[in-house]
């Protein structure tokens, strides 16, 4: 027996895979010396045991696999032709070239105008707030004109009349009322300290009804010269339903009802 | 040359499954789809003999096929017909799936995660009939074999015994198993050649 007909024997074994490990070892290391006789035999051996798989009960797989099989294969297909796709060099016409500074352009300049926009925008809000503040400084002024016209016709008016409020303690000074019949009345007094601790001078009209409550009338302070008025546009009473007029200091806003000791008090009617 | 060797256009007698191969190089789906429909069932059945479980078969049959249809390329004409190679790789395929499940690890021949270069060679005797006949004729010579030689081609086959594994299993002896199952294989390729 020849070399090679040693190892036909193993070849449809080999091919069915049934070999032990040194007779498998044994059969490859002669199948690699290229012994062509050897190795058809192999070819035709794994042919003959193919075929027993006819062997097998006849069965059917499922449509499932079928169709899983098919969109593996479908999207294996897709993915390959995207790459290539991808890889392909297509020229940039001009035009586009073209279209995409010009869309630079628009959007450079659409930037800048948004900016200005904004800085004119912020600008007017700017001039319209000095325009408001502007207007209440009017306003205030005229008002202030106004109350002063009306002061200066209550004070001049024959009519009126002059009624003064001392104040109990010596160093201060007094102050002075002019109460005209319809026009109303204005206290006025001079080198006035200013309230201590935020609190605020009120003035009170005292009724002549026996038991009548102090009736809350207007609050104000000094102001940098020590100027205090009060200006009651109109007064709830006639000069004739009031026994006196009281100043005292009260916390800021006021009261309903003195809280402390009138500072300014006019004699009794 | 793969391609060559299988062109439609060259050779007047060429197999469909060599046309359906040609156009498959060309990620001509509607070939696999011919191809699998052609071959699924046997490569199936042969799976699902081995692994015995629906559900694995499916995925050991959905691999050899995915390995077809993704590295045709690398296929080569000199490897033979595609259904001895597709039921190769089946076989190989299910058994480590058996011996994984099993827990033996055993080196057989040709395990590959790719296509495994293995050289099928239809013999001069192979004639081209339908499966149908084919499956009638080995079943019928494999009757005709003494039944331990028989059982012994099976165990081989389907569940990737060696022949110390046979012959352990069989209460044999060694020498033994290994004829029955060379004689065996040789009245297959005898009968096969005769028919």
């Amino acid at each position: 027996m020849s070399n090679a007909d040693q190892f036909r024997e193993l070849i449809e074994a080999y091919a069915l895979g049934t070999l032990d490990a040194q007779e498998r070892a044994a059969l490859e290391t002669h199948l690699a010396t290229g012994c062509a006789e050897c190795a058809t035999a192999l070819q035709e051996a794994r042919w003959l045991t193919s075929q027993l798989a006819y062997l097998a009960p006849t069965e059917q797989p499922s449509d499932m696999l079928r169709g899983r099989l098919l969109q593996a294969v479908r999207a294996d297909q897709s993915n390959a032709r995207q790459p290539a796709n991808t890889s392909t060099s297509i020229p940039v016409p001009y035009w586009l070239w073209a279209a995409v500074a010009a869309l630079l352009i628009l959007t450079t300049y659409s930037a800048w105008d948004s900016r200005r926009l904004q800085r004119e925008i912020q600008a007017t809000n700017q001039r319209a707030s000095d325009e408001i503040a502007k207007r209440h400084a009017l306003e205030q002024e005229l008002t202030v004109a106004k109350l002063q016209a009306h002061e200066a016709l209550i004070l001049s008016d024959p009519a009126s009349i002059k009624i003064s409020l001392p104040c109990k303690n010596p160093a201060m000074p007094k102050l002075e009322a002019v109460w005209h019949p319809t026009m109303g009345i204005v206290v006025t007094g001079w080198k006035i300290p200013m309230p201590s601790n935020h609190r605020v001078f009120q003035l009170w009209l005292i009724p002549k009804t026996p038991g009548g409550k102090p009736m809350p009338s207007e609050m104000a302070w000094p102001n940098a010269e020590g100027k205090l008025v009060f200006m009651v546009a109109n007064p709830p009473d006639v000069p004739g339903g009031t026994q006196a007029l009281a100043v005292t200091e009260e916390p800021a806003g006021g009261s309903s009802q003195p809280t402390s000791t009138p500072i300014w008090v006019s004699a009794s009617k | 040359m793969f391609l060559a060797a299988f062109s439609p256009s060259n050779n007047p007698e060429v197999s469909p499954d060599a046309t359906l191969l040609h156009r498959l190089l060309q990620k001509d789906v509607n070939a696999f789809e011919q191809l699998y429909d052609r071959h699924s069932h046997l490569v199936y059945s042969l799976v699902l003999r081995i692994l015995r479980q629906a559900s694995t078969a499916e995925e050991v049959v959905q691999d050899v096929f995915l390995q077809l249809w993704r590295n045709a390329s690398r296929y080569d004409a000199a490897r033979g017909p595609v259904l001895p190679w597709l039921l190769t790789l089946a076989r190989n395929r299910a058994l480590d799936h058996l011996r994984l499940k099993g827990e033996r690890q055993r080196r057989r021949e040709d395990q590959t995660e790719e296509l495994p270069q293995v050289a099928i060679a239809a013999p001069n005797y192979e004639k081209a009939i339908d499966e149908k006949r084919r499956a009638e004729q080995v079943r019928q010579l494999m009757t005709s074999l003494n039944p331990h030689q028989k059982k012994a081609i099976e165990l081989a086959y389907f569940e990737g015994l060696s022949h110390s594994e046979i012959a352990e299993k069989l209460s044999e002896p060694l020498g033994t198993v290994k004829s029955w199952i060379r004689n065996g294989l040789l009245r297959l390729k005898e009968g096969l050649q005769a028919t």
